[in-house]
């Protein structure tokens, strides 16, 4: 921060200019300290205006501390604030000064007046000077005592306060057990809330460190407890009842019986005028009901009016602290909101963020009865001048078409929208058409219309252009132009600065060859040129690959780069349903707000703008990853736009032959591990693959150069001991895409040995003990306490790949594995191998 | 855990820090430093009210020219920190008597501190309750140097009082005259499209009262809402009374409502605090009465004219009127010239905000006044662009009409020593954000 400046900028009381005006304040407070006149009080109070006013632009005015606590002296309550607040700011860096108000302010602890008595305590706790913590023990112990609530009430907070300072001085002093007390036993419901503060932090840092605390920790979960508290609840100010509703949601009732009457007590909180209270009772009510089906139900019916009030009362920002958890619930339940659309509706001075959220929930619950009325809406938003706004609409109009099975209306209005002329929303909108028409081929014939009207000159964002552009490569028979349109983008290569739309350029010219060879051979060589001589790598490993493969031969390539699409079911989600029972678990917090579990912002190691993403693409690639540039490309093309990854199959798959030529040491190899139906073509099979097992094995074995040693093994005897290739070798695309596509055979906990949890410090030392044990790992990502690993591993006999999403959670020493595997009738047995191999982890 | 706030900063529209606050020390000093870079100074600063910089997260509010920052380190109940700043803000207004700017604050900022103090322990909010704190923070405002000294008198006696039974009132208040006022304020939220169907509307009320009442009274209200009648009518055992009643969808009550006789006999009972506060808040979506209809007609003619033509019913009766009525009717950007007339009120073109702004005074019920403009555009070679046009927006207040339909019924109050008291009952309704697509 620079002070001066600061300094200089502030208008009150008086200009200070720096070091000068400093001294004369010192030189003028040193007059008045010993002064008696009358209108001393008066005067002084200027003086510690002024400090208060530097202090608090930032300019230091340690220097006149001995000076402020010569003035202290005083009967004025407010001067002896103002002083206090001084001292609390400085003493930290002037421990020795700090000595000199000790002895006024324990004098003060024990004044008459019990306000006095109060503040003198208070500063006393915020003094922060470890080494003065001895005289802190006593003024606390007689304030926890004192006669007056309002000291009580400082007391409770200052014993945290001192924790803070000085763990074990505070429970040395036999505070807590004393907090305890208090807290069962005090009139004063502040004083009550306050000591349930103080403990609930005490009790849950020491708890790492002593059983006894954790024991106490679980104690104030205990019925009697909870009972004496929610007895008291009306008692408590609206602050208090949140910390003790939020305590009580952690209460696990023993029947159900317990959990109405807790309910019963609790219901007319709903209709309390504080947000924050309101939320504390509905999460406390959505925790109780969690294992009662009809009854959650009932209670999200319950709380629909309570929190729809909160959202249209009180200022954007409070509302939107509410609707970010009605957006929870929305997402949670979106069938129970569908007739509350109304409530979603977007004014149109609001706030973007209020906005966005809202849209969110209106593509949530849309369905059959009320997708006419929401889609008719977000079209207004989508003429909106906010740019942004009308992006998200046009996103949101898109998502519903994307869920709903009568999409006829929702495809007109999108092709409207590419009639606005409007730059932005003829983009968002081309991206959506092109999702769309992977989910719904049937539609082509309307689209491919419309959108052979639109110049790509007029396309400038890399995304819309990139749509656009597979449009044309995918529909190159129904669009007339299309091969033209492709030459003239091709002949801007060097224009185009985006490598994604480029890499689209390629296969859209590939497609459109296949279907038109005449009119785009030409446009090919031109691209393929263009593309082998491109900086970008991808670029140029696509357009070299495409080349050779068009060379070896062209139905090969017809068929690795236009093969039979199915059409795509569901695209997937960014959240997986562990992080949003983690994120429901805490309700009523930032994480509802930043839509991720504590750990993830709280933890160092999470900050970041990447996270933690369930994404396999996003995690960070292992050591086993071939190819930094091939995961570079899975991160640009998740970045959010799902639908780009994980429809590009064709590509993925080309994509996903070329990585691994890397890797192997026969290209022809590797590429028969991955497109199954290529490798018959390339092997000159006859019979498709899988009636002979040990003959493909043997070609791809011996391809791969690990000799004959398999196929001269004699006929499996039984039972078959799973024996593992000790050197798969799997892309990072292919594991992806197998991962998409095989459903999970296997799905066990297993424990992991002290010594493993030890040893997961350094995360790497698993992945080398596992491929010790022929299991590779192939990406890997997570910090302590959880980790997220994905190994495969192939089985020697023929290559049958099994893949594993193995988490670790090190606080629980639990490891939850998830298997999947091409031939599903071994995945037990690599299953039981796995779970040795963990448990060995860290012994050696 | 609730707030529990590492620190509130008070900074202005510079980023200059009017007041620093830490309770604790597990962010640095540095903080407000963070927050004045990575979102005063970027776009960020209107796109969410919550960040996060560092290993903290910063919620923020503007309040006139005034932020106010609360920084926490760990996982913080969000709604419970914003709602502490909006009673603070509220506390700090109570002190003040009225606005809260950076002038207020500048000067004011020892007082700021001291409530600071009192409001917020070590990042636990505490007592916010104006009515108790004014009994032992007595620096009023701004203290002119020969004011008289605090009533010391009270002080200790006070702190008994702040955490009584009935934290919100205290005892021995006697008023020469016993009054009670009570405002019933409702606002309409309206979107009606461009056809005139009402796409979404409702209404939030407050009730607000101000009560001069010597003693511990107790006060019952009666409203004509349905739930409250059905039961009153259950428990009279008599057929209820035809005419209008009221269905809520939702009510929050101040915390002196017994909420426990509201739930079982479904009447409003409570001990008020001394002074100015609101009672309770409601929302209604079902059966609101539209104060006004707002009939747009809007043609663009060719690339440089548009015809505008507005008609504003107003649907209340005819002794009533409408007061403070603007109406802004957008026009393009590239708006050169207007002209208008009007059949009552005054307009004007503000090109600032891009629309002709209509204000009329006094607007009786019953009335249809139109407005007939004409809007000249700038020409310009490549404006292929259509217009976008954002919606009609009204403003205005009503009094002594409810959009709800809500009425007191009656308002009893009981004290021991069974004095007589005034009861003023007033109603308004508002615009609160009404607009009308064209």
């Amino acid at each position: 921060m620079p002070p001066q400046p600061a300094a200089q900028r502030s208008a009150s009381p008086s200009q200070p200019s720096g070091k000068g005006e400093v001294s004369d304040l010192k030189a003028q407070l040193r007059q008045l300290a010993g002064s008696r006149a009358p209108g001393t009080d008066d005067s002084k109070r200027d003086l510690f205006k002024k400090v208060i006013s530097y202090m608090t632009v930032g300019i230091d005015v340690s220097s006149v501390f001995s000076e402020m606590v010569m003035c202290s002296a005083t009967s004025d309550i407010v001067l002896k604030k103002m002083c206090y607040l001084y001292v609390g700011n400085y003493a930290k860096y002037n421990p020795d000064l700090a000595l000199l108000t000790i002895n006024f302010l324990q004098r003060d602890c024990k004044d008459e007046d019990p306000m006095i008595r109060g503040l003198a305590l208070r500063s006393l706790c915020t003094l922060r000077v470890p080494n003065l913590v001895e005289y802190l023990v006593g003024p606390l112990g007689s304030g926890l005592k004192d006669g007056s609530s309002y000291v009580r009430m400082v007391a409770s907070i200052g014993v945290l306060k001192l924790y803070h300072i000085s763990a074990s001085t505070c429970v040395d002093a036999d505070f807590p057990a004393l907090l305890k007390h208090l807290m069962l036993n005090d009139p004063d419901a502040q004083v009550v809330a306050n000591c349930l503060s103080s403990l609930q932090e005490i009790w849950s840092l020491e708890a790492n460190t002593s059983e006894e605390a954790s024991r106490e920790r679980e104690a104030l979960l205990s019925k009697p407890i909870i009972y004496y508290l929610l007895n008291k609840i009306k008692e408590f100010s609206e602050w208090s009842q949140c910390i003790v509703l939020e305590l009580v949601s952690k209460y696990v009732p023993p029947d159900s019986s317990e959990i109405f009457d807790i309910m019963n007590l609790l219901e007319d909180r709903l209709q309390h005028a504080n947000g924050a209270v309101v939320l504390a009772t509905i999460k406390l009510f959505l925790q109780l009901t969690l294992s009662m089906t009809d009854v959650h139900q009932q209670v999200y019916e319950r709380i629909k009016a309570p929190l729809l009030t909160q959202v249209s009362s009180g200022s954007p920002e409070q509302s939107f602290a509410v609707l970010s958890h009605l957006h929870l619930l929305v997402m949670r339940a979106p069938m129970l909101f569908s007739t509350d659309y109304k409530h979603f509706y977007c004014q149109y001075n609001e706030p973007f963020y209020v906005k966005k959220l809202k849209l969110e929930m209106l593509t949530a619950v849309a369905n059959e009865s009320n997708t006419y009325e929401i889609v008719t809406e977000l079209c207004e938003y989508a003429a909106n001048v906010d740019i942004p706004m009308a992006r998200e609409s046009i996103r949101a109009v898109g998502k519903i078409a994307l869920q709903q099975y009568d999409v006829n209306a929702i495809v007109d209005r999108l092709l409207q929208f590419l009639e606005m002329e409007k730059d932005h929303v003829t983009a968002e909108t081309l991206v959506l058409v092109k999702d769309l028409l992977r989910k719904y081929p049937q539609w082509s014939h309307d689209c491919i219309a419309v959108v052979g009207n639109i110049s790509s000159k007029n396309i400038q964002e890399p995304k819309a252009k990139a749509a656009l552009i597979w449009m044309l490569g995918e529909y190159a028979q129904d669009m007339q132009d299309a091969p033209y349109v492709l030459e003239s983008l091709i002949e801007n290569w060097e224009d185009e600065y985006s490598a994604e739309v480029r890499l689209h350029l390629l296969t859209s010219v590939m497609k459109c060859f296949f279907r038109r060879p005449p009119e785009t051979q030409q446009a090919l060589g031109a691209a393929l040129a263009a593309g082998i001589a491109d900086f970008h790598q991808d670029v140029h490993d696509r357009a070299l690959f495409y080349y050779r493969l068009l060379q070896y031969d062209v139905s090969v390539a017809e068929g690795v780069v236009n093969p039979q699409k199915q059409a795509v079911s569901v695209f997937a989600d960014i959240h997986s349903s562990e992080i949003k029972d983690r994120i429901f678990d805490e309700f009523n917090s930032l994480s509802v707000v930043y839509q991720k579990p504590t750990y993830m912002f709280t933890d160092k190691e999470y900050r970041g703008p990447f996270a933690f993403s369930e994404e396999l693409g996003n995690l960070s690639i292992g050591v086993e990853a071939p190819e930094t540039i091939v995961s570079s490309q899975i991160v640009d093309a998740n970045d959010k736009d799902l639908l780009l990854s994980t429809s590009e199959k064709e590509d993925n798959k080309g994509l996903s032959n070329n990585g691994s030529a890397y890797n192997a040491p026969a290209y022809d190899g590797s590429l028969s591990l991955t497109a199954p139906q290529v490798q018959s073509d390339l092997l000159s099979l006859d019979a498709p693959l899988p009636s002979h097992p040990p003959h493909s094995s043997l070609a791809i074995d011996d391809l791969l150069g690990l000799g004959m040693s398999v196929a001269s093994t004699p006929p499996t005897p039984p039972p078959p001991v799973l024996k593992l290739n000790a050197k798969a070798v799997l892309d990072p695309n292919t594991f992806q895409q197998k991962w998409r596509q095989l459903p999970v055979s296997v799905s066990q906990d297993a424990s992991i040995s002290p010594q493993g949890v030890a040893a997961l410090t350094n995360p790497q030392s698993l992945l080398r003990h596992m491929q010790g044990h022929f299991i590779q790992c192939i990406a890997s990502g997570g910090q302590s306490p959880s980790f997220k690993f994905f190994f495969f591993a192939q089985k020697s006999e023929d290559s049958t790949i099994f893949l594993v999403e193995c988490i670790i959670n090190s606080s629980t020493s639990k490891a939850h594995l998830k298997i999947k595997a091409d031939d599903e009738s071994s995945s037990q047995a690599f299953s039981t191998l796995f779970q040795s191999a963990l448990s060995n982890y860290g012994m050696h | 855990m609730p707030v529990s706030a590492s620190a509130i900063y008070f900074l202005n529209l510079r980023g200059d820090v009017l007041i620093n606050r830490l309770y604790r020390d597990d962010v640095g000093g540095n903080m407000v430093d963070a927050f004045r870079l990575h979102i005063m100074q970027t776009k960020e600063l209107g796109s969410c009210p919550v960040r996060q910089i560092g290993g903290c997260s910063f919620l923020y509010m503007r309040i006139s020219n005034v932020y106010i920052v609360i920084v926490v380190s760990t996982n913080a109940n969000v709604a419970s920190a914003f709602k502490f700043v909006v009673e603070a803000v509220a506390l700090f207004k109570s002190y003040f008597g009225g606005a809260f700017d950076e002038d207020a604050i500048r000067n004011n900022f020892v007082l700021i501190y001291e409530l600071l103090d009192e409001i917020m322990d070590f990042g636990y909010p505490q007592n916010l309750s104006p009515e108790m704190l004014k009994l032992y923070i007595t620096q009023q405002g701004v203290r002119s140097p020969f004011s008289s000294k605090p009533k010391e008198k009270i002080v200790p006696n006070a702190t008994l009082q702040v955490t009584g039974a009935v934290g919100w009132r205290r005892e021995g208040l006697v008023y020469k005259k016993n009054e009670v006022f009570l405002d019933i304020v409702e606002s309409v939220n309206l979107l009606m499209s461009s056809k005139g169907s009402v796409l979404s509307c409702d209404v939030t009320g407050k009730i607000l009262m101000k009560c001069f009442l010597s003693g511990m009274p107790d006060l019952k209200l009666g409203l004509n809402d349905k739930i409250g009648l059905e039961k009153e009518s259950q428990l009279k055992s008599r057929p209820a009374k035809s005419g209008k009643t009221i269905e809520l969808d939702d009510v929050t009550f101040h915390q002196c409502v017994n909420l426990t006789r509201f739930n079982t006999e479904k009447t409003v009972s409570f001990v008020p605090p001394d002074g100015e506060f609101e009672l309770m808040k409601y929302r209604i979506t079902e059966g609101v009465n539209l104060p006004f209809r707002v009939l747009p007609t809007i043609k663009e003619l060719g690339q440089a004219r548009v015809e505008v033509n507005v008609k504003v019913k107003s649907a209340f009766g005819a002794k009533m009127f409408a007061l403070g009525v603007v109406i802004k009717i957008p026009v393009p950007k590239q708006t050169a010239k207007t002209s208008f007339q009007v059949t009552s009120g005054r307009v004007k073109y503000n090109a600032a905000i891009n629309c002709l702004v209509w204000k009329i005074r006094k607007f009786p019920g019953q009335t249809e006044p139109t407005l007939s403009a004409e809007v000249e555009l700038i020409s310009t070679i490549s404006e292929k662009k259509s217009w976008t046009r954002p919606p009609i927006q009204m403003e205005f207040q009503v009094p002594m009409f409810t959009a709800s339909g809500l009425r007191v019924r009656f308002l009893k109050v009981w004290e021991k020593s069974g004095y007589n008291t005034v009861e003023w009952v007033r109603y308004i309704t508002k615009a609160g954000s009404y607009e009308i697509r064209c």
